[in-house]
This record gives C-alpha cells, sequence and structure tokens, in this order.
C-alpha cells in the first residue's frame, strides 16, 4: 500500500475514534495511538528511509499536515469533553441559598443609649466635652450649690430619694456643672448625659428612674443670643429638619434668667393639634444663663465669665423620637421590646 | 393658682385681650399658663404654681394685674384705698423673735354682723377655688386672693385677755384647728397665742376654739408676715398645706400686712354694716436692712441679652414693674426693687435681664453663634471604652438592657451581700426597694427569667453603676441564656471577655456562691489582676434550661487595656513546628498543662495551641498542643528542633506525665 494512502487511512480511522471517544482518557488514548512516539503515524513515518527524495518531501509533507490537523480535532474536543465533566461536577455542587446562615447575629443598643450616642456625637463636633458625676450624690451638689438652699419651695419640684447616710440619689444631672467647673474652670463647653433618679410612682409616664442630659457654656460674655444659636442648632440636628424654638420665663434656681425652651410643634407645623395640646408649640427642654451664685459655687468669678446651661430629658426624646407611650419599657428589660432597636 | 378674668378686669384699666390671649401673653411673658376655664360668666386662667415660686406677688390677682398692665401697657388699678387707723392699739403684740415673725398687725373690730357674703363676693371665691364660708372669713380670702396677704380673723371673745404672743411651740403643746383636727406642736413651730394658749399656728391654720361663729360680735384681724422656711418647715412636718401657708413660703412682702388691714376694712364695711373700729393698729414690725438698689450697666444688659436695647425702653419696662430708675452715669442705671420684689426674687442684676428680657421678648433676640477660639475638648476616655465595650457586645449578639439601681434586702440576700454594704434609701418607692445595688446580677437574674418565657435562647447585656458606700463602680455584666447542657454558653461569654481584654485567662474558682454552680464558675484573670467572675448560675435559679454570665469591673478592664507599642519586625527565617499530647488526669487543666509546656520551651517557643483533646477508656485524657519555635537570626535544624522536643518530653515526663508519641 502506498504511504499516501496509509496514511489516510491512520486518519480517517482517529478521527473516526476522536468522534467515539466520550471521556478524557478515552480520547487520550486515541492521540497515543494515533500521535504519540510510538503511535501509528510514527510507525508509519519509519517507513519514509525506504523512499525516494521527492516522494519522501511529498509524503512527510501529507504526514505533517494530517499530525496538525488530528492535533486541532484532539484539542477541540478535549475542550468540549472537559466542559461537559465540569459542568457535571457543578451541576453536583448545588446549594440551597435559602437555607438560613448559621452564626450569631449582632444584639442591639438600648434605645437610650442610642440617642445618648447620637446626642453626645453631636455636641462632641461642636467642641463639648463629655462629662460625668456620681450618681449618689450630696445635698451641697444637688442643691445647695445650684441656689436651692434647704427649705426652697423649689425642692418640691424634685422628689428625692434621700439616703440613710443623709446623701441622695442625684434628682438631675446638673450637679455635673459644678463638679466640671471645679475640674476644668473655665472657659468650658460640656454635657453630661446620666441617670437621674425621682421619687415618683411608676405609671405609663412616669418613672422613678430617667436620664437627662446636662449641658454647659461658660465663657466671656456668653448670651441668650448665643444660648438660642445653639440649642436651634442643635434641635434640628436632633429632628433633622430646620425647627422653630422659642424662650419663654421659667423658674429654675440655677440659671437667671430661666427659660422653658419651646419647639414648634413638628407633627402640626404650630397649627394646633392634640400632641401640642393645640397650642402649637411643644414644651422640650429647661435652659438659661448660669446663676453667678452657681460660678461662684464652682469657684469661677462671676464678673469675668458667665455661661448658659440647659437639661434635655434623654427618655422623653427617644420617647418621642420612636413614639414609646409606655416609659417603663425602658427599664423592663424585655428583649421583645429591647431587640426592635 | 386660679386667676379670675374679671378680677383681672377690675385691676387693669381697659383691659381688652380675650381671656385666651390673655392667657398666651401671660406664658410667653411671665408664667405658664395651664390653660383657660370658663366659670358661670367668668373666665378662669390657670397658672402652674412650680412657675410661681419665685413671685410671692404672683399668688394674688393685683400681682398678675401687673405683670398684664406691663405687658399690654395699661395702667394699673390699685383696689387699696389707704386708710388711717389713729388711736391706741386695743391690743399688744408681742414677737419672740422677728427672724421668724417680721410683722404683726391688727385690727380690731366690734358690732360684727357675721351672715353669708355678697353674691359677687362668693362668686369670686368660687371662681378661684376658694369656699364662701361667712362674710368675715370671705373677706380674708379676698383679700389673700387679691394682694396675696394672707390674713386671720378671731373671735375676740375666746381670746384671754388683750396680748397677742407670737411665740414658739412649747413641746407636747396641743391646738385643735379649723380643719378639725389636732396637732402635736414641737418648738420647731410657731403659733399666735393668747396668755393661756396657742390659737393659730403662724402662717398655716387658725384654731377652733377662737374661730368666727354665728354668735361673733368682735374679732381680731390678723394681718402678718412670717418667715418662710420657718412656714415651710412647719406646713410639711404637719403635712398640712394651706392658701396661706403656699403663700408665706414664697416669702411675702412685710409692706403688705397694711395693705391687707386697709383693704379688708373696706370690705368689712360692704358686707357687715354697722361694724366699727376699736381703737386703732397693733403694729409690732422690725424692717429688714433696706436692700442697696442694683446697679445695672446697659451695656452689660446688651451683651448678656445678645441684643441692644434703647436705655428709655429699658427705663419703661422696669418702671411698668414699678422698679424705681435713676441714671447714675452715662448708660448705667441704678434699679431700686419694689418690696414685693425684693423679698425673694430679685437682688442681682441678673435677676433685671430676666424682667427686661421677657418683656421685650425672647423671640426678638436673634440667634447667634459665639465667637470664641475653637478648642479641643478634654477627652473622656472613660466613656468611650464603655461605648467600645457595648459596641463590642452587641456586635457578638448581646442586646443591652437597663435595670433598676434599687434592690430589696431579699435580693441582696439570694446574692449573698451583707445587708450593711448597702447604702439604704430612706425614702425608698416601695419597702422592698431600699437598698442600691452593689452588683448587677440581680437585675440580670431577673432578666433572664422574665425573658426565659419568650426565647429559648438569648444573649443580653448592662452596663451600670454597682453602688458603694464608697464608690460607683462600673460594670460590664453579660448573661446568655440557652435550653441545653450550658457548656457552650460559658465559652461563648469567655471568647466575649477575650475579646473585651485581649490576654485574660480564667482560673477556677477555690470558693462558689450559692448562686453560682459549684464546679462551673471561675476568676477572670489578666495576669494577677482579678477583672471579674465568669459562672453558670446555679442550674436551681434558671427556670428550663441554663444561663451563664460574665461580670466584669469596667474600671480595671480600661486600665489593662493593651496600648500598641513598637511593633515587631516581621520574622526572616523559617519557623519549625511540632505537636505533643500529654495523658492528663480527669479534672486536669488544660492551661496548667500548657504552661508546663511553655516553661520547659524555653526561650525558643513562639507560640503554643491547643488543639484537642481525647478521652481514654481508664477515664485520662490525652491533651493535644502546637509548638512553634524558631531563632530570631538563623533556620533551626532539625536536630536543634529535635533537641528542644526532646527536653520538652524528659521535663514533662520528670513532671509526672505520660506523652502519647
Amino acid at each position: 500500500m502506498p504511504p499516501e494512502q496509509i496514511i489516510s487511512e491512520l486518519h480517517a480511522a482517529a478521527l473516526a475514534a476522536l468522534e467515539q471517544a466520550t471521556t478524557l482518557d478515552a480520547l487520550e488514548a486515541v492521540r497515543v495511538e494515533a500521535l504519540g512516539r510510538k503511535g501509528k503515524l510514527a510507525e508509519v513515518s519509519k517507513t519514509f528511509g525506504k523512499l525516494a527524495p521527492e516522494e519522501r518531501a511529498r509524503v512527510g509533507k501529507l504526514l505533517n499536515s494530517v499530525k496538525q490537523e488530528l492535533e486541532t480535532r484532539l484539542d477541540e474536543r478535549k475542550d468540549a469533553l472537559s466542559s461537559v465533566a465540569q459542568d457535571a461536577r457543578l451541576e453536583s455542587e448545588w446549594i440551597d441559598l435559602t437555607a438560613p446562615a448559621p452564626g450569631v447575629r449582632p444584639g442591639s443598643l438600648h434605645p437610650i443609649t442610642q440617642v445618648q450616642r447620637e446626642l453626645e456625637e453631636l455636641f462632641v463636633s461642636l467642641g463639648f466635652a463629655i462629662m460625668d458625676g456620681p450618681e449618689v450624690e450630696t445635698e451641697f451638689y444637688n442643691f445647695d450649690a445650684l441656689n436651692i438652699p434647704a427649705d426652697h419651695p423649689a425642692r418640691d419640684a424634685q422628689d428625692t430619694f434621700w439616703l440613710k447616710d443623709g446623701r441622695l440619689l442625684r434628682t438631675h444631672t446638673s450637679p455635673v456643672q459644678l463638679r466640671a467647673l471645679e475640674k476644668f474652670g473655665p472657659p468650658l463647653k460640656m454635657i453630661a448625659p446620666g441617670r437621674v433618679f425621682r421619687n415618683e410612682e411608676v405609671d405609663a409616664s412616669h418613672e422613678h428612674t430617667f436620664y437627662q442630659l446636662e449641658g454647659m457654656m461658660v465663657d466671656r460674655d456668653v448670651s441668650v443670643a448665643h444660648l438660642l444659636y445653639f440649642m436651634k442648632t442643635l434641635l434640628s440636628a436632633i429632628f433633622h429638619r430646620d425647627v422653630t424654638v422659642r424662650l419663654r420665663p421659667g423658674f429654675f434656681p440655677f440659671v437667671e434668667p430661666g427659660f422653658e425652651l419651646d419647639i414648634q410643634c413638628l407633627i402640626c407645623g404650630g397649627k394646633g393639634c392634640p400632641v401640642c395640646k393645640h397650642s402649637g408649640w411643644v414644651e422640650l427642654l429647661p435652659c438659661g444663663l448660669v446663676n453667678p451664685a452657681v460660678l461662684r459655687y464652682g469657684g469661677v468669678d462671676p464678673d469675668q465669665w458667665n455661661g448658659f446651661a440647659f437639661g434635655l430629658g434623654m427618655t422623653r426624646l427617644a420617647m418621642m423620637r420612636y413614639g414609646i407611650d409606655d416609659i417603663r419599657l425602658f427599664a423592663g428589660g424585655d428583649l421583645r421590646f429591647l431587640r426592635q432597636f | 393658682m386660679k386667676f379670675s378674668y374679671n378680677w383681672l378686669r377690675d385691676l387693669v384699666d381697659q383691659l381688652d385681650a380675650p381671656p385666651h390671649e390673655l392667657s398666651q401673653l401671660i406664658t410667653i411673658k411671665t408664667a405658664e399658663s395651664e390653660g383657660v376655664e370658663q366659670h358661670g360668666n367668668d373666665s378662669v386662667i390657670e397658672i402652674d404654681n412650680k412657675s410661681l415660686t419665685h413671685r410671692p406677688d404672683l399668688w394674688g390677682h393685683y400681682g398678675m394685674a401687673r405683670e398684664v398692665a406691663a405687658i399690654l401697657g395699661r395702667k394699673l388699678v390699685d383696689p387699696v384705698k389707704p386708710a388711717q387707723f389713729p388711736g391706741a392699739a386695743p391690743v399688744r403684740v408681742s414677737i419672740e423673735d422677728h427672724t421668724l415673725c417680721p410683722r404683726y398687725s391688727a385690727l380690731v373690730f366690734e358690732n360684727v354682723t357675721v351672715k353669708p357674703s355678697p353674691e359677687w363676693l362668693q362668686q369670686r371665691l368660687e371662681a378661684v377655688g376658694l369656699n364662701p364660708i361667712n362674710n368675715i372669713v370671705d373677706v380674708t380670702n379676698y383679700v389673700l386672693a387679691e394682694i396675696a396677704q394672707p390674713m386671720h380673723a378671731f373671735d375676740a371673745a375666746k381670746l384671754l385677755g388683750d396680748e397677742i404672743i407670737v411665740r414658739s411651740a412649747r413641746a407636747g403643746e396641743t391646738i385643735k384647728t379649723l380643719n378639725e383636727e389636732s396637732y402635736t406642736l414641737d418648738p420647731s413651730n410657731l403659733v399666735i397665742a393668747d396668755p393661756s394658749c396657742a390659737v393659730a399656728i403662724a402662717g398655716i391654720i387658725g384654731g377652733a376654739d377662737s374661730a368666727i361663729s354665728d354668735s361673733t360680735t368682735r374679732i381680731v384681724l390678723e394681718s402678718a408676715n412670717f418667715n418662710a422656711s420657718s412656714v415651710r418647715k412647719t406646713s410639711s412636718k404637719l403635712k398640712l398645706r394651706t392658701d396661706a401657708s403656699m403663700r408665706f413660703e414664697k416669702a411675702q412682702d412685710p409692706v403688705n400686712t397694711i395693705r391687707g388691714l386697709e383693704r379688708a376694712f373696706a370690705l368689712l364695711q360692704e358686707v357687715s354694716p354697722g361694724i366699727r373700729l376699736v381703737g386703732g393698729l397693733a403694729d409690732n414690725y422690725r424692717p429688714a436692712p433696706v436692700s442697696p438698689p442694683v446697679v445695672l450697666p446697659l451695656d452689660w444688659l446688651d451683651r448678656k441679652l445678645g441684643r441692644a436695647v434703647p436705655a428709655e425702653e429699658v427705663r419703661r419696662i422696669l418702671e411698668s414693674l414699678e422698679f424705681r430708675v435713676e441714671e447714675i452715669a452715662p448708660r448705667v442705671f441704678s434699679v431700686f426693687v419694689p418690696s414685693w420684689r425684693v423679698t425673694k426674687d430679685v437682688s442681682i442684676k441678673d435677676d433685671l435681664v430676666e424682667e427686661v428680657g421677657r418683656m421685650i421678648g425672647y423671640d426678638s433676640i436673634p440667634p447667634v453663634a459665639p465667637l470664641t477660639p475653637a478648642r479641643v475638648p478634654p477627652a473622656s476616655p472613660e466613656r468611650e471604652f464603655h461605648h467600645r465595650v457595648r459596641e463590642m457586645a452587641a456586635a457578638q449578639g448581646f442586646t443591652e438592657v437597663h435595670n433598676y439601681s434599687f434592690i430589696s434586702e431579699e435580693m441582696a440576700r439570694v446574692f449573698s451581700v451583707d445587708l450593711s454594704a448597702h447604702v439604704q434609701v430612706s425614702n425608698p418607692i416601695a419597702s422592698d426597694q431600699n437598698l442600691l445595688r452593689t452588683s448587677l446580677l440581680p437585675g440580670i437574674w431577673k432578666n433572664i427569667n422574665d425573658n426565659a418565657r419568650h426565647f429559648d435562647q438569648f444573649r443580653l447585656f448592662e452596663i451600670g453603676r454597682a453602688i458603694h458606700p464608697d464608690r460607683e463602680v462600673p460594670h460590664f455584666t453579660a448573661a446568655f441564656y440557652a435550653k441545653d447542657d450550658g457548656a457552650a454558653a460559658l465559652f461563648e461569654l469567655k471568647r466575649l471577655a477575650e475579646c473585651l481584654l485581649p490576654g485574660v485567662s480564667i482560673r477556677p474558682a477555690g470558693t462558689t456562691q450559692s448562686y453560682e454552680h459549684p464546679r462551673r464558675t471561675g476568676d477572670v484573670l489578666h495576669g494577677e489582676s482579678n477583672v471579674g467572675r465568669l459562672f453558670e448560675f446555679h442550674p436551681r435559679m434558671i427556670e428550663g434550661g441554663r444561663s451563664a454570665v460574665l461580670d466584669l469591673d469596667l474600671t480595671r478592664l480600661m486600665q489593662l487595656q493593651p496600648t500598641p507599642e513598637r511593633y515587631q519586625p516581621l520574622r526572616r527565617f523559617p519557623e519549625s513546628a511540632f505537636d505533643l499530647s500529654v495523658l492528663a488526669g480527669p479534672r486536669a487543666l488544660i492551661a496548667d498543662v500548657q504552661s508546663a509546656l511553655e516553661k520547659l520551651a524555653g526561650d525558643g517557643l513562639l507560640s503554643i495551641v491547643f488543639l484537642r483533646e481525647f478521652a481514654l477508656d481508664d477515664g485520662a485524657r490525652s491533651l493535644s498542643y502546637r509548638l512553634t519555635v524558631g531563632a530570631p537570626d538563623r533556620t533551626l535544624s532539625a536536630e536543634e528542633v529535635g533537641a528542644v522536643r526532646s527536653r520538652i518530653i524528659d521535663g514533662m515526663r520528670s513532671a509526672g506525665y505520660e506523652l502519647r508519641i
């Protein structure tokens, strides 16, 4: 048989075997048989030595082109078979992604902590320091040094838990004003968030334990206009919108003049609704210019320095923000409530 | 305090603002109004008493009328017509201590007819919440409501002699009073007495025996002034608050006693025709030292308000409130405070800022940012740290709770704390809430059992203060509850402790408390410092499951926080690792075996990690560790690593451990 014919037959046989191979192993066997070092085409090429030079060149050329074509076809076939194998493997790796993910979910922070954190960040951004004071206070810091002497009727407004050792549970965060002045002196911008206590019967809107945030700025020539500026800036940030505030006289012995600060009702915009008892205004916080007597108690010369102070009810703010209608939930420890925040 | 609109109209010329508008104006300029109610043909404006504690004058209509007149720019009409009471006083007034009673004035009337008051007078009293009684008593109440001067009428026939004595009560002295109660007094209480006995508790209530009755024909009319804090003390001690005591405790104006008598004199002639004055005025008065005028620099006032107010406007406002103003230097006023404002309210220039500010209207002050240097505020590392702990606990699945600071004595016993170690509340909200917590555990325990009713598994924590007599210690207390055997909870909390303070270890507790699981309790240590406790609640204390607790002292935790130091250069030479398994007794501690291995390994040890434990048939355990060794300056040869390993094995063996090799 002439070598051309042998090559063509081997070529055709290899092509047929290649088509029939359904696995990568079978395909490899086809390749080894046809193209391997000891394969059939290699065998054929050994016989070329007997051929005439011009015939040898012609047959050699044919052999090379057949080899090349077979290589190409083998590669193509190999790709096809690999992708089928991969598809099969991937198919078998199916996962139900709707299954629940294992592991712990984050818990949540108490709603008052969240309000407190937000307020602290706001005040710090405006240059206020955050201060702290004891929950068990002396009568001096809680009352006398705040210009509320014994037998002052203003003590009526703050039902006090007295302790057997003569001290008391602080009825407001205002004592921290004194402690901050003593520690740092003027100029000073500070807030003091914390737990306070009033001896009140507990019901849906009254608690004996709640949270306040005291604020104070002491500097040269602090004015009512400055107080208004800070209150408006802060309250707009707290409520995430521009708020309208008003001051009206309010009596607190540690400030002079003293104010009640109202904000225009956020529900009705001042037109009057049940939330604002149809007045258009909601009472929000007491504030005022620091009474010189308090500055003096804090070791500060009121002829050189003055300031403003305010007290924000954080518990009340949290109730307003989240629409909480029962104050007892805050200290109830019920995870069904706390996990909502 | 209730204000009759009709009454105010008598006292303010051309009052035309309708009641609701007036109520609003009073809120903005003077004191908080709680609203307006219709009362017959009158409107009643109710002012919050708390906003009047500093204003003795506003406890009468005339004081409020003065405010209204100033607000509206109208003329004030004084209801008191000056009168003269010449002649010798028919009674003698002795005052034991003028500090407690600066002034006692009195008139005596005869030919008195006691009968119901005329309709108009009754209506006025009813409108402001006072009960009409009879014409004489009603006149005293009318004066009280009109000019804030409490008065009292005695039946002169029931008094012994003609001397009125203002003195301290004798110890154990009793008095029957108009409210049909009987009080036992002590020397801290001030009384009005005749030579035989007390006839009234000064400034609070009259005695029943000398009360006005239908047969009364001769009266002694008292118009006095009593020390505010003395009245307040007695009133709160006796738990007896009256319309008179509420006014006196605000520090009334001693000048007003005579005005009270003048006003009553006119009214009595109207309601008891034929009534006759006996003799002249009795008046025992020691005036307080005159307060100097207040110097008010107008530039200072402008700086305080943050707005310029023209001098003429400041003068007009102050004068409309009956302050007397003199300009003693350019733009400096000397301000004389009226007697009814000087007792309690106005004594320094800051008080005048309020007078001017409220009358110009705070809404006329534009908000202004202060021009102060920007400063970095002092840091508050403790608070920052607490927030970081909170964030970390929440990220690990724990939900924050707040518990009360109060606990019961029973709770103190459950948690084995001596009652005397607690700060105690004198007036607790309830008898079983009389101690301040020295630990957060009682609250957390309650939280666990409450929530166990709703959840099979949960994690919670609190950051709060443990209160001891000499200090307040912030604590972090976390609990993990699950309906299982409890082991996982302990290790989850141990991991939380390691997150909060890297390098902590747990040492099994030598002794445990009754609320702790005796075999699942340990101290949380950092080096030798004890920072807290990790334990499982005794199973009898937990309903339906198990709960572990981690309790940490946040102050110590913060002090021990690692601070980043200079970094360690990365190793340039490879390290070598090998595993060792040590046979140990059933209750040998993994940490003890590990530290024995560490000691034997010496300086070349880079790390040691516990891999696993494996229980053997005889109850012993095989504990496996991976040790990694290396040198900083070269690669250890196989022989060197082998030598370390042999040294450890030999050392362990001579320490009595068997190794599985």
